[in-house]
């Protein structure tokens, strides 16, 4: 059976999926199910997909003591139950196996960094948190180019050497 | 209004958009990690943190306490996934009398906050979803993390937690075979488009869902922008394929017949219904034959098998219900 996607290499993933009760069976080569991670062709948010999920472990470097023993406090989960399961078992775990989840979490979004929305509590703790060095520069840029519109270039040379500044120093 | 019972502005081709945010709360663990009581403390935090929500009037449904039947019918009405419909432990719906709004609670996450609109309307959607979001907000303390944004069980929807999606009918992109190439392209744009009522490959009655892939890294605003500007180049594609369709004699004559079918027919499965009214739907928005559009499409939801037993009986056996449904075509029909 060729895989539905490229319609080249022989299928060897296979992914049986009920919609309205109804079965039905996607058929994928090994680099194409990959590269359409569990997102694919299905229900926007029914990805109950834990074959297809753990092979973006496939290749973890963890043994399996290290996967088994080190359980997270709040929910007991170990990174083998998440790996198995395709399912995250609380918050805490993203911080607790965030290095582990973080070339999963990149291989399925591409970036690892949110955009978008803050919850309200959240949002003041976020405003309150000093600036990393790059979001520092990157407001410096932006305000240096409000300073060139204006032609007011006397201030966007001293903010240039803001910038230069702070890239030294980092 | 339910989204199958009204046609918005191209109605024929966008038959709904639907918004559906994922949270969960800071001090639950997720769902997976929850049992039964859990769960129902889970639903109750939610159900109290809304009560006195005035925007929208929500009726709180035990999933427990409804039938299968029942359950299965909101899912046929895409109001909540196919998953909550067949387990029901633990779990609770919310719901708005105009079936907009519906809050799955310990489906996948805690709270999957859902709005279904009628017609290419994501920004309203998305607004009424964020309504409901910010009341919860203010009353429960979500999962969340600056890095990885609101926290989901499964990590495929970290980030923004929003998965948009327009319902696409594409009868003649489906007969000019461009399905493929489509499906290719907006992939490349961070988008999904497949088969609605999937049945391997081919999509019955070619209907499609497009919606946003990825939800990490990118703004609420900028995957609604997106998704919307795709789909209406997706929309004038499919009227530009319509044009060349419709010249064709042997397609009409196809119109014709189907139109013919529903009219005359003394049973049929939802299946077949699905795929004729396709063609007759497209018949009428192009003016090729006169039906009444708004009414016909929401037969396509109104007579699948669950929701049609609970408007008729719940002891309905297969072979009735094939008859009742042409019975009603023909009265729409008549
Ligand atoms: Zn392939
Ligand atoms: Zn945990």
């Amino acid at each position: 059976m060729l895989c539905q996607n490229c319609k080249k290499n022989e299928a060897t993933t296979h992914i049986k999926h009920v919609i309205n009760g109804e079965a039905t069976e996607n058929h994928f080569c090994h680099s194409c199910a990959e590269s359409l991670g569990v997102g694919g062709f299905f229900d926007d948010f029914s990805l109950n997909l834990p074959g297809i999920f753990s092979s973006f472990f496939g290749d973890s470097v963890f043994s399996l003591g290290e996967r088994q023993l080190d359980r997270c406090e709040k929910c007991g989960s170990c990174f083998d139950d998440i790996i198995k399961t395709g399912k995250v078992g609380c918050a805490d775990c993203y911080e607790k196996f965030y290095s582990k989840l973080l070339p999963s979490i990149q291989r399925i979004h591409g970036k690892a960094k949110h955009q978008g929305k803050i919850p309200e509590i959240h949002g003041v703790k976020v405003a309150a948190k000093e600036k990393t060095t790059e979001e520092k520069i990157a407001d410096l840029q932006k305000e240096m180019q409000k300073a060139i519109e204006e032609q007011n270039f006397e201030r966007a040379a001293v903010i240039r050497d803001e910038i230069k500044k702070l890239k030294e120093a980092e | 209004m339910s989204w199958y019972n009204t046609l918005g502005e191209h109605g024929d081709i966008v038959l709904s958009t639907r918004v559906r945010l994922a949270r969960n709360l800071e001090d639950f663990p997720f769902p997976v990690r929850l049992d039964r009581d859990g769960k129902k403390q889970v639903a109750e935090c939610v159900k109290e943190a809304l009560s006195d929500y005035t925007e929208t009037e929500l009726n709180f449904i035990d999933m427990e306490e409804l039938s299968r039947n029942d359950a299965v019918s909101l899912a046929e009405k895409h109001l909540i996934s196919p998953e909550f419909a067949y387990d029901s432990t633990g779990r609770a719906l919310l719901q708005s009398d105009d079936e907009e709004v519906s809050i799955m609670l310990c489906e996948e996450d805690h709270i999957r906050i859902q709005v279904i609109l009628p017609g290419l309307s994501q920004k309203e959607a998305f607004e009424k979803a964020e309504k409901i979001d910010k009341a919860i907000e203010e009353k429960l303390n979500y999962a969340f993390s600056e890095k990885l944004g609101y926290l989901t069980q499964c990590p495929t929807n970290l980030g923004t937690g929003m998965r948009a999606s327009v319902m696409l009918h594409l009868p003649a992109l489906v007969r000019k075979g461009a399905m493929r190439r489509l499906s290719a392209t907006v992939a490349k744009l961070g988008l999904t488009l497949r088969g609605c009522y999937s049945e391997g490959v081919e999509a019955a009655g070619d209907v499609f869902l497009l919606s946003n892939q990825v939800t990490l890294g990118i703004s609420e605003e900028a995957a609604l922008q997106n998704l919307g500007s795709i789909a209406k180049q997706i929309i004038a594609e499919e009227k530009q394929a319509r044009a060349v369709v419709i010249s064709d004699s042997e397609f009409i004559d196809k119109i014709y017949r189907a139109k013919g079918i529903l009219q005359s027919a003394y049973k049929l499965t939802s299946k077949e219904l699905v795929g004729l009214t396709s063609l007759v739907l497209m018949g009428a928005e192009e003016k090729i034959i006169d039906v009444p559009m708004d009414k016909l499409s929401s037969m396509n939801i109104l007579l699948m098998p669950a929701t049609l037993r609970k408007a008729e009986g719940a002891d309905l056996s297969r072979d009735e219900r094939d008859i009742v449904r042409a019975k009603r075509i023909r009265e729409v029909l008549g």
